[in-house]
């Protein structure tokens, strides 16, 4: 371990020490990190001994990331994790600041990092994971991606770089033959769900479109990890034959089918250690990462938190709404720089809007009032909309449900009194 | 939003669109574009017919107002294919003052051609006479046009090509953002240094001052753009006078909106005035 190395860990640690006091983590410790040693993530990431496993996708991350290291947990191993967000490379580095001893060393078995699609190419080279799961290419964030087709290429960069496996959701339109469309060999894992359960989600998987050449059909692949029954907040796996069942964020598929890859990622990690009932076990001990399917306590009431943080993830969380939320907030701001694909939305479950707020309210209003859903009021000042809301009669239901951006689910968060922030430098 | 075919009218009572590959040339929200000219109509007791034409499907006798919207250059290369059939009846109905509004590929596949990356020339279907080439840095940002026809125009503006219009009127100029050619001022961010990078030809980048910008092609009843947010959202007057030019030509003219009309449209001014007010750009 380098001087370099050591010098990082401490300027990034008082850097670290002094943002915690300023109140809330940050990216910025790891920026530093960085900029003393620039190979600070390969000299700390690249001694753990079991290696890196890469999650990335459109829609899922953060949730996967969060399921399979409680599953490698259970299985006794000592997990090095980025938090939810952290997923560029200044997030990562921020991570390794706050557990890395000062020599450089962390102390884990293995890593499971979740890592941005922008970035992945260019990070994962760095960090030469074992194991890469790729979950979904969906439809998100166009005015940074261009087209899926991009994205779709910066995924097969990422897959390329899997020395060891490569773990692939089947449903997908463009990950069920990724791997026979990259160069190089690697064991090939599938997870999926089965055919009656993707045909009865409203909108199957919300997979980006897939034009061109002739190609495998999404489902064709045979999984070793497959989803074959949904409850509410529930489903059952079907792992090598055994069923199992698993406690999920919230209801959906979609969480369905990031546990599915959690299980196929940690089965193809630990071989003959693998145990599926663990995975039951792990899941059920979990506690939501934020804004997905979360649900917090303000005075008394319960506020269900939806994240819109691309088409595919609000239109599949709105398909899991058991019914018509009673009473809806919306905020939506910059961070969504062109919300075109609004008209894209089936917002069929919405009997109406309370409130809607951020900078790009109106645009949301208007959107509305085409699809013939009643809105309250549109107020761009976030914390008097957010007051306003709150002031509601208590819902029957006892919850009430916002659905955010991801900007705007950090900032409401905290306007909300939940002060502790997640990893930082989500771009 | 209804798909809108009311078959027990015949086709002469009722206003027809044609939607041209509305799952290929449909990323981003641009269906939504005819499902709001759909409801403006319907609202003030139009009955509407859509035919969405995807791919072989035979094309309707009777066509009011075509649309085409945007996708990525994988869907310009899936649908480019079937411009030979489509390109004589279409060029047809332009012929015949049918408007038309295309945008993003769907006006780039409507041109005389698109010049590729890679050098590859797609022909298109000679609707509207401007050719593409895919070049310089990508302008990806909010957007907005002063039209002397319909005032402030607002959109969302994400391309990586120039269009060239010739001499051809465009829908207008570009208060925010970069418009049809390379160009500077504020939004406008593909600097010179950048173009040159890009490896752009000289005949495929006119570098145009902040005044002279412009955006699209707006000549009689055909207008294209790279306005997008879908561009009727937020500039409902676009959309009503796409309906106008086409009940025009059938002789009738647009009933007034109603009340549930003003009030989208209210809505829709702010959403003008917000991103008018402080346009950003990545």
């Amino acid at each position: 371990m380098g001087v370099r190395t050591s010098a990082a860990v401490a300027v990034g640690r008082a850097v670290r020490v002094a943002a915690r006091l300023r109140g809330g983590g940050s990216a910025i410790p790891g920026t530093v990190a960085l900029r003393i040693a620039p190979r600070f993530l390969e000299d700390t990431i690249a001694a753990i001994p079991r290696g890196v496993v890469a999650v990335s996708g459109s829609n899922g991350k953060s949730t996967t990331t969060n399921m399979l290291a409680a599953i490698l947990r259970e299985h006794g191993l000592k997990v090095f994790t980025n938090p939810s967000g952290g997923n560029l490379p200044q997030g990562i580095a921020s991570s390794v600041l706050s557990q890395v001893a000062l020599n450089g060393r962390l102390d884990a078995d293995i890593a499971i990092l979740e890592v941005d699609e922008g970035y992945g190419p260019k990070l994962t080279k760095l960090l030469k994971p074992r194991t890469v799961l790729l979950l979904n290419i969906q439809i998100d964030q166009l005015n940074r991606y261009h087209e899926p087709d991009r994205v779709v290429r910066m995924l097969e960069q990422v897959a390329m770089t899997a020395t060891t496996s490569l773990i692939l959701n089947r449903d997908d339109n463009h990950l069920v033959d990724m791997d026979k469309r990259i160069p190089g060999s690697r064991e090939v894992a599938f997870f999926g769900a089965s055919a009656e359960l993707i045909t009865g989600a409203a909108h199957g998987v919300a997979s980006a479109d897939r034009f061109g050449d002739a190609h495998a059909a999404a489902g064709t692949r045979e999984a070793a990890v497959t989803v074959t029954a949904l409850g509410d907040s529930s489903a059952t796996l079907s792992i090598d034959g055994q069923q199992i069942d698993v406690r999920l964020p919230a209801r959906g598929l979609h969480y369905a089918l990031d546990a599915a890859g959690a299980a196929a990622t940690a089965r193809s990690v630990l071989g003959a250690d693998f145990r599926p009932e663990k995975v039951t076990s792990a899941l059920g001990g979990l506690t939501t990462v934020y804004g997905r399917g979360e649900l917090l306590e303000v005075d008394g009431e319960s506020i269900e938190i939806i994240m819109m943080k691309n088409p595919a993830s609000l239109q599949l969380n709105l398909d899991s709404l058991e019914t018509q939320p009673e009473q809806v907030f919306m905020a939506i701001d910059e961070g969504t720089p062109d919300p075109s694909w609004i008209y894209d939305i089936d917002l069929s479950s919405l009997s109406h809007v309370d409130v809607i707020t951020g900078s790009k309210a109106w645009q949301f209003a208007v959107r509305l009032g085409y699809a013939g859903i009643p809105v309250g009021t549109v107020d761009l000042d976030v914390r008097a909309a957010v007051k306003q809301f709150l002031a509601l009669p208590r819902p029957a239901s006892g919850r009430k449900t916002m659905i955010l951006n991801y900007e705007q689910m950090m900032g409401i968060r905290k306007i909300l009194g939940f002060k502790e922030l997640e990893g930082g430098g989500q771009a | 939003m209804s798909d809108a075919s009311d078959t027990s009218r015949p086709a002469t009572e009722r206003l027809n669109i044609l939607h041209l590959f509305p799952r290929t040339l449909g990323m981003n929200g641009e269906n939504g574009n005819v499902d709001i000219l759909v409801h403006r109509a319907e609202a003030r007791g139009l009955s509407v017919n859509v035919k969405r034409y995807e791919d072989g499907d035979s094309l309707p006798a009777a066509v009011d107002l075509v649309f085409i919207g945007s996708g990525p250059v994988s869907a310009q290369l899936e649908t480019q294919p079937w411009l030979s059939v489509l390109a004589p009846p279409l060029r047809a109905l332009a012929a015949h003052d049918v408007p038309f509004l295309a945008v993003g590929a769907g006006f780039q596949l409507l041109g005389e051609s698109v010049t590729l990356a890679d050098g590859t020339v797609l022909a298109g279907a000679g609707v509207f006479p401007v050719t593409t080439t895919v070049a310089g840095e990508r302008v990806v940002g909010d957007f907005v046009v002063s039209s002397p026809v319909l005032g402030t125009l607002v959109g969302f503006e994400n391309r990586g090509s120039y269009v060239d219009i010739l001499d051809a009127a465009p829908i207008g100029h570009v208060v925010y953002g970069r418009g049809n050619v390379a160009a500077t001022g504020p939004g406008a961010s593909a600097g010179a240094a950048a173009i040159a990078a890009s490896g752009a030809t000289a005949e495929g980048t006119v570098r145009v001052a902040p005044d002279d910008r412009v955006e699209g092609y707006w000549v009689g009843n055909l207008v294209g753009t790279h306005l997008h947010g879908p561009v009727l959202a937020n500039n409902p007057a676009l959309a009503d006078w796409l309906l106008t030019a086409a009940l025009a030509r059938r002789g009738e003219t647009l009933p007034p909106a109603p009340a549930s009309l003003a009030e989208i449209d209210r809505r829709a001014s702010k959403a003008r005035d917000t991103i008018a007010a402080a346009p950003l750009s990545e």
